[in-house]
């Protein structure tokens, strides 16, 4: 008994992980009716930029270079084009924050010999990662995604698989594929009750991933910025139509996408350590939102944890009988059942249909 | 205040559209455009809207303009920002997901300020039904409630010029009437209107001047009291003229004939 409920517990803190993962996937599924492959690659592209910003790793200057001027143009690039700023304006600031991301980039941001707790360390390296990684997103969207606006879902979804090819390649080019350690040093809150264990990193990765995914859906419903990002995801041309700018709109849904993404990649990788070829651990978000249904957000909740659970227990009952590897087949079995019973996931939106 | 300079639009490069429209809405009117299906009014609407390309077509020639200034190649957002122009789509264009309340809130999305809240309670005022349906999802309201919500949304973005797209369609006679009476007086408020519709006769009866539109051109406009007159006008689009029922191949002669006027 006391092995079930620990199976179960566990389950559900790397659930909430793979939630958020989820949640990644349904709110870019609602708003342009696409699948983002690439949300593998966003993973340890998130978990790089935490990286150099917590560890202080820095660049070589002719890595850190190129970085600086995309920078540069895409900031220009927004700030003339989208937010319609005087010319004059937007290119100096471009400017400042290319030359900000290379400083950064190259010099490092001495973050470890300035600050030795850990724990503000950490709270002051998250915001700017995930900031970082927001950045990343809405760029990519910018060069790869707006083209297509009112195109085919299925163009965006193409595009969004080789985007994941490219990626991959330039977080090689720029890191290296070898593993990094990865050790956050978070204030250890292990849970013991008797028999009972639960590992600090853990219920770390579970508070702060249901943390982001509390405050993305405060976001959504509690804000006019969510409810501009609702209005569009329903339908982008009566948004338009309403004086939504749903161009610059579905930019933030891949900011705040990717950001997500970079939260659940610095808590997986903090149960080990990072290298590129943790980008199939994104995959998982596939019978997640596939489970609990692609445009629902408290499916993509319900479909984590259930996929945690799933696994945990594949992996401390069946494994053990002699099948190992299967904790990570598990969740593809269930998913295919659960397909067969409700082809649309489990809570699959209910179309509203007039009698 | 709306200038429309020889507009031509294609679709997907190859489909043309709008061949050569011209027209001009002055401040304060009620402006009716008619014509049959597939004439080119949605096209026209979307061209002014700055929507045009979102739909995948082009505008090659001729030019828009508001208050003299060119408005063509300008986004939606800022066309409505800048010139106060608001596009009604057609078949009413609510967010059925959303709640009444939350649909009129995404329309104030542009010029979100502290007046949003009583500007609402303007809208309800216009609009009674809307109140009491307040927190339910627009996607179960009727056919008359959504288009009075969609004029409601349209309102809470401030327009100076309000572009509605066959506001009629599909709804009873007495709704249309009732929402006709309204357009009416939105008119007297002080938004000038231009109102493309299938219910010539209706649209007519309130409106101030009118366009008839075949095959992407303008074939008719003048007083809207003088084009319910007009006989051309009742035969084709009244649907009562005062002689027999022509055939259709006289229908055919009549456009060919109307096309190089
Ligand atoms: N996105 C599009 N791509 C290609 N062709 C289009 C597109 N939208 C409209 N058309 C074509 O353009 C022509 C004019 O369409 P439009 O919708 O402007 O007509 P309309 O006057 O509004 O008709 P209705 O009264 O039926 O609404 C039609 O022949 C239509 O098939
Ligand atoms: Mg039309």
């Amino acid at each position: 008994m006391i092995d079930l409920i620990q199976t179960l517990g566990s389950g559900i803190l790397v659930g909430l992980v793979y939630a958020l993962l989820g949640l990644c996937i349904v709110i870019i599924f609602k708003a342009s009716e696409a699948f983002n492959f690439a949300i593998g690659e966003f993973l340890i592209l998130g978990s790089f930029l935490f990286y150099v910003l917590f560890f202080n790793e820095s660049l070589p200057w002719h890595r850190a270079l190129p970085l600086g001027v995309l920078i540069f143009l895409f900031f220009s690039y927004v700030l003339f084009f989208d937010i319609d700023l005087n010319f004059l304006i937007a290119v100096p600031l471009g400017i400042a924050a290319g030359l900000l991301i290379f400083c950064f980039l190259f010099f490092g941001l001495k973050l470890p010999s300035l600050i030795t707790s850990p724990l503000i360390r950490f709270m002051i390296a998250l915001p700017l990662g995930l900031l970082a990684a927001g950045i990343v997103g809405s760029m990519v969207e910018r060069l790869t995604i707006k083209p297509l606006l009112g195109r085919s879902p299925i163009s965006m979804t193409i595009v969004s698989l080789g985007l994941g090819f490219f990626l991959r390649g330039c977080i090689q080019l720029i890191w290296g594929s070898h593993s990094y350690s990865f050790f956050l040093d978070l204030p250890d809150i292990t849970i013991e009750i008797g028999d009972l264990l639960y590992l600090s990193d853990p219920i770390w990765a579970g508070i702060l991933s249901l943390l982001t995914f509390g405050l993305v859906i405060v976001f959504l419903f509690r804000t006019r910025w969510g409810l501009a990002i609702r209005a569009t995801s329903e339908d982008q041309s009566k948004a338009m139509a309403f004086g939504i700018n749903a161009r610059f709109i579905l930019m933030i849904v891949w900011a705040i996408s990717a950001l997500c993404i970079a939260v659940a990649g610095i808590m997986i990788s903090n149960f080990g350590a990072l290298q590129v070829g943790m980008s199939y651990v994104g995959l998982r978000a596939i019978p997640v939102v596939l489970i609990g249904g692609m445009d629902s957000i408290g499916g993509a909740l319900v479909g984590g944890i259930i996929v945690g659970i799933c696994e945990a227990l594949a992996g401390s009952y069946i494994e053990p009988m002699g099948l190992v590897g299967f904790k990570e087949v598990a969740p593809y079995l269930l998913l295919l059942i659960v397909l067969f019973i409700r082809p649309y996931g489990l809570f699959g939106t209910v179309r509203i249909e007039r009698v | 205040m709306l200038a429309i300079e020889n507009l031509r639009v294609v679709y997907h490069d190859v489909i043309s559209v709008l061949n050569g429209i011209s027209l001009e809405v002055k401040e304060g009117e009620i402006l009716i455009i008619i014509g049959a299906n597939g004439a080119g009014k949605t096209t026209l609407l979307r061209s002014v809207a700055g929507m045009i390309d979102f739909y995948d077509g082009d505008i090659i020639e001729g030019d828009i303009k508001m208050e003299g200034s060119s408005i063509k190649g300008l986004d939606a957002a800022d066309i409505m920002k800048r010139y106060g122009l608001t596009y009604v789509m057609e078949d009413r264009p609510v967010f059925w997901y959303l709640t009444i309340e939350e649909n009129l809130g995404a329309a104030s999305f542009s010029r979100w300020d502290k007046h949003v809240k009583t500007d609402m309670e303007e809208v309800y005022e216009y609009f009674a039904v809307l109140r009491s349906l307040r927190n339910k999802r627009a996607g179960y309201a009727s056919g008359g409630e959504q288009q009075m919500l969609a004029i409601g949304m349209a309102l809470m973005t401030k327009p100076k010029i309000l572009l509605l797209d066959e506001p009629s369609l599909g709804l009873a006679p007495l709704i249309t009437e009732e929402l006709f009476s309204i357009i009416k007086k939105l008119n007297e408020s002080g938004i000038t209107i231009v109102l493309v519709e299938q219910n010539a006769n209706a649209a007519l009866n309130i409106g101030i001047r009118g366009y008839v539109i075949e095959t992407g051109r303008i074939v008719l406009d003048g007083k809207a009291g003088e084009l319910l007159e007009n006989e051309d006008v009742r035969e084709f689009y009244l649907g009562s003229g005062e002689k027999e029922r022509k055939s259709y191949m006289d229908a055919k002669r009549y456009k060919r004939r109307k096309r190089w006027l």
